[in-house]
């Protein structure tokens, strides 16, 4: 049960739900869009979250797209991860998200809940970064269309009221080899202590992570390190464990030690799975 | 015949569709809802608790804190206010209570209570409890009332302490050529059950109580009312709807007190108080901890001489059910063997961790598993089969308990002839370890296990029967509908009996203390042997009184008449009959006169031959009988990554005989998972100042539906002459061996001996680095 009261609102149009959440958010009720709420639910009632105005996006017809249209992949942010599993028009996106959560949390969690909520696994998202993919943002000051590299890696660097609307990929990327691997602590549905996605693209093998740190990222320095054929595999890897880009996680899933031990083998099934699968 | 027959539960499709009502489905006008404050802190004093803002919500009626009714509460040892007085012994345990015309206001006026702490020290295990040094978790432990034995030890952190001397360990010690020693631990954990606890208090102006509540114990609440509270036992009215599930959580009394004081605050009006998951996990009572050490000696041939063996429980910050549980691990510590020269110390020990009460095995879960990893540790120094060594000495009529009570072929199982179906049931010819392809290997872990039926040594069960017109029979009885399909075992029992079909016993499913005839409690897999054996009294008493009314009318003796398909009827001609409806409230002739009276049957059973325990030695008799089984587990694990699979769980259970095949495998199976779930994942991981880290079904994990392994049930009937149809009690024994069963089959698969729980792949890896 969620003791604080808030408002609801479900807007019809992109327009009308940046101006709803301006308006919440002049009055001082910390607006936050809403989705599919699985987390806003979970974290809510726990009083870990607090909001006195959600802002269901359900409604508005640009964030329910998904297709394959002029070699663009669009997809909406209300997508849910159901619907994208069984859609399977990227399959790296379908394998990614198939063992997120449980099947009755994917019938509600979407797309874009997945990539912008608090819990910084965002699985969803890595496919998208190996992908290249542009994402579509609404705000004050109208649509604008960005690499998601920019905004989303790493951490989400969304503007104030800004709403994610569509995700738009090269549909060349759909069909490269790929590779997605989770490792949980134990269980088959829980957060990965590590998560391994890897792309095979012409120039090289790209690969994107969540779990071990904090962040869900793709990083090109590792990807160099991982791609320098002058040094033998398992070489490369125990470099790029060197040079992690954030601390590795020590929690109640895994110890930063354990952890480490499950990447080196998963990086090390990875890598030879996507130098196998030629394109 | 139904005894045997795997008769479908009789409410069933009542559970199935959602009719069927649990404590929490209960609403009533004039009903206000309690939200209980928990404290964040583990051990701390409490300087102060504000409740102005909270009182001054709208809709709220009252907010009370343990000032409001400062008494010590608890099973044998009283040491537990149901709110907090002074200070706080465990993260979650409750603070105040804020009662409100809906559950919603009462939890947005709970989180603007206001309470101020001073830290104490926090003591973080049994071990580190018992330094000189270590802060103490009650200062008073010396002025607590004690109701029941158990042994406190004033000034130190020990709650309870149990002896057990049996023979001289001089010369067990001296006749041991390998002695092999282990020493265990694991974190408390929590039951789990599906329905979190849920009471309902009512404290009405003409000075009955009425309480409706999810619980294993009904009748006790009657006596702890009037020991705590100063309520009469008349007035005292406890209800109990189906139960979703207790595994030992529901055995004690706290949910109850706190309602009950709430609705007193309240001018009586009824008070629900109905845990969200996450306060059943850590504010109410839980799984015990454990650090043990098991020290074990034997001949040359395996045959065992002397067992030396220290539990230190961790009970958390109150002894609840945990006090017994001690001593229930230590009347059968040494497993199902012959000892003859056996130490045991068995403390229950304070912490600041959540408190303990029973969980399904009570003591012997733990056990076991520190006693069954110690046997395989005897077996790899004996360079012996683990299988030979458990069937060499395994226990056998003639031989005694640790507590030196004898066994015979009536109140012991046949442990042998369980060992001898495991041993073709999970295929132990075919090899113990196998290497399979890549990196897995199959590998097969053991655990032979006993438990004693362990009642109270006062108590027993009662039975009552009345007709309808068509002249089925009315079974009304004690024990709670938990989950575990007692009506229909009770139903079958009584058709049996009766001769008659199943279908047309109509069993009461609820309980209510007012009118059903009381059963000790619905604990330690007790309910088919103690109730069956009041409902079989019962049933031979409205035979004896069908008879009498048909002798008068059929003008023929009552001991030539039988009772069967519906009817009393001759011995000597089945024709000459009379249909029980005709004559199960007396008998009307055509005329209109009548005769005979009334049928209502009453069925008593008493335990006896019981025997409380000596202090000093143990020595006494602990239980009516002692179910046996063998068990085994087959994991399939990644050499390389440490991961596991369970592959298969098979138990092997002297059941005495099976009432009902379908339950029987029912409760072994979904015993074997509670286990499994218990040794792989669960357990409370804390902070360095003891907040657990983990007190949501989020983080706290519990096997899913798909990630069980193949259960393989089987069963041996020896019969003990005392239960109904021969039966004992099977509740809780497929449980019992999981643990050590898997840690047996891991330790096996990896090659390194892992005596911690839960056994996550992080441990394995762990102790694989460890021995480098």
């Amino acid at each position: 049960m969620i003791s604080f009261d808030f408002q609801y609102e479900r807007p019809e149009s992109i327009e009308e739900a940046v101006q709803a959440f301006q308006r919440a958010d002049s009055a001082g009720l910390e607006p936050i869009y809403y989705s599919g709420g699985t987390e806003i639910i979970s974290m809510a009632r726990l009083n870990l979250l607090r909001t006195g105005a959600v802002i269901d996006i359900k409604g508005i017809p640009e964030c329910n797209v998904m297709a394959v249209r002029q070699d663009r992949f669009v997809i909406g942010s209300a997508i849910t991860l159901t619907n994208v599993v069984e859609a399977n028009l990227y399959p790296l996106l379908s394998e990614t998200s198939r063992n997120v959560a449980d099947f009755t949390n994917r019938n509600k969690i979407t797309i874009g809940g997945n990539l912008c909520g608090k819990f910084y696994y965002r699985e969803a998202l890595l496919p998208f970064l190996l992908a290249d993919s542009q994402v579509v943002l609404a705000g004050a000051g109208g649509l604008r269309q960005v690499p998601i590299d920019l905004v989303m890696n790493g951490e989400p660097r969304l503007e104030k009221g800004e709403l994610l609307v569509q995700i738009i990929s090269e549909a060349r990327y759909l069909a490269l080899p790929f590779i997605t691997v989770k490792k949980t602590k134990q269980e088959k549905i829980d957060y990965p202590i590590v998560r391994v996605t890897g792309l095979r693209a012409a120039e090289g093998i790209r690969m994107a992570f969540s779990g071990v740190s904090e962040a869900a990222f793709r990083s090109r320095e590792l990807e160099e390190v991982l791609n320098d054929t002058a040094l033998p595999v398992q070489e490369r890897i125990e470099v790029a464990i060197r040079r992690w880009p954030y601390p590795i996680l020590n929690d109640i899933l895994s110890s930063a030690a354990y952890r480490t031990f499950v990447l080196r083998n998963t990086l090390t099934d990875a890598m030879e799975a996507l130098e196998r699968r030629r394109l | 015949m139904t005894i045997g027959e795997a008769v479908p539960r009789i409410e069933s499709k009542d559970k199935v569709t959602g009719f069927a009502r649990y404590a929490n489905d209960t609403q009533s006008p004039g009903l206000l809802h309690g939200w209980l404050v928990l404290s964040p802190v583990s051990h701390a004093q409490i300087l102060s608790i504000d409740i102005s803002q909270a009182l001054a919500v709208r809709g709220v009626q009252a907010v009370i804190t343990g000032q409001y009714f400062p008494v010590l509460t608890g099973g044998v040892l009283a040491d537990r206010p149901p709110l907090a007085v002074n200070k706080v012994r465990y993260f979650g345990e409750p603070i105040a209570v804020v009662v409100a015309e809906t559950e919603h206001i009462a939890k947005r006026a709970a989180e603007l209570v206001r309470a101020e702490y001073r830290p104490l020290a926090y003591v973080s295990s049994p071990s580190q409890a018992l330094k000189p040094d270590s802060a103490l978790v009650h200062e008073d432990l010396g002025s607590y009332r004690k109701y029941g034995d158990v042994y406190p030890e004033p000034g130190t952190n020990v709650g309870n302490r149990v002896k057990i001397r049996k023979g001289d360990m001089r010369s067990g010690w001296a006749a041991g050529e390998f002695v092999v020693e282990g020493a265990y631990a694991f974190n408390t954990s929590d039951h789990g059950a599906m329905e979190p606890r849920c009471a309902i208090v009512e404290a009405m102006p003409s000075g009955l109580v009425e309480v409706r509540t999810s619980t294993q114990d009904p009748y006790n609440i009657k006596r702890l009312f009037q020991r705590f509270f100063q309520v009469d036992q008349s007035k005292v009215a406890v209800k109990v709807p189906f139960v979703g599930g207790g595994f030992g959580g529901k055995g004690s009394c706290q949910l109850e007190y706190i309602a009950y004081l709430a609705s007193t605050a309240c001018g009586g009006r009824p008070v629900k108080l109905n845990n969200i998951r996450e306060t059943d996990l850590v504010g109410s009572p839980c799984h015990i901890g454990l650090e043990a050490k098991v020290k074990l000696a034997a001949t040359r041939e395996g045959k065992l001489t002397a067992g030396e063996i220290t539990f230190l429980f961790d009970n958390g910050g109150y002894t609840d059910e945990g006090a017994l549980v001690t001593q229930a691990a230590a009347v059968d510590c040494t497993g199902p063997y012959r000892i003859d020269n056996v130490w045991c110390d068995a403390l229950s020990v304070y912490t600041n961790h959540p408190y303990a009460t029973a969980f399904r095995g009570f003591g012997h879960t733990e056990a076991m598993f520190c006693v069954e990893r110690t046997m395989d540790l005897l077996a790899k120094k004996l360079r012996m089969d683990p299988m030979e060594l458990r069937y060499l000495n395994a226990i056998k009529a003639g031989d005694t308990s640790p507590t030196q009570a004898p066994f015979d072929s009536s109140n012991l199982g046949d442990l042998t002839k369980c060992i001898d179906k495991l041993k073709s049931l999970i295929r132990w010819d075919e090899g113990q370890r196998i290497v399979l392809d890549g990196h897995k290997v199959r590998a097969i872990g053991l655990a032979c296990i006993w438990k004693t039926s362990g009642s109270a040594v006062d108590t027993g069960s009662g039975a009552t029967i009345t007709f309808n017109h068509d002249g089925t029979p009315n079974l009304s009885i004690g024990s709670v509908e938990i989950g575990q399909g007692n009506r229909t075992v009770m139903a079958q029992i009584l058709a049996e009996r009766m001769n008659m079909p199943v279908r047309l016993v109509h069993v009461k499913m609820d309980v209510d203390t007012q009118i059903t005839p009381e059963h000790w409690k619905t604990v330690a897999s007790s309910s088919t042997t103690m109730v069956g054996r009041a409902v079989l009294d019962a049933a031979e008493d409205v035979i004896a009184q069908l008879k009498r009314n048909a002798a008068i009318v059929l003008g023929r003796l009552p001991e030539t008449l039988e009772v069967g398909h519906g009817k009393v009827y001759a011995n000597d001609d089945p024709s000459v009959s009379l249909e029980i409806g005709a004559i199960a409230s007396g008998y009307m002739y055509p005329d209109g006169s009548a005769s005979g009276e009334p049928v209502i049957g009453r069925g008593r059973y008493r335990v006896h031959r019981q025997s409380r325990l000596d202090p000093e030695t143990g020595r006494g008799i602990p239980g009516l009988q002692w179910t046996v089984g063998a068990e085994a587990v087959e994991v399939e694990f990644d050499t390389r990554e440490c991961t596991y699979r369970i592959v298969k769980a098979a138990s092997v259970i002297d059941a005495g005989k099976v009432i009902n095949e379908g339950t029987a495998r029912g409760q072994v199976a979904g015993g074997m998972n509670m286990g499994l779930s218990f040794a792989s994942r669960e357990a409370f991981l804390f902070d360095a100042k003891g907040a657990v880290l983990n007190p949501q079904l989020r983080s706290y994990k519990m096997i899913r539906f798909g990630e069980n392994p193949i259960y393989l049930v089987d069963f041996v009937e020896t019969p003990f002459l005392e239960g109904p149809y021969g039966a004992r009690g099977i509740g809780e024994h497929g449980t019992i061996g999981m643990p050590a069963a898997l840690a047996n089959a891991l330790s096996v698969a990896a090659e390194v001996e892992l005596n911690e729980l839960p056994l996550t792949p992080e441990l394995i890896w762990r102790n694989r680095e460890a021995r480098g």
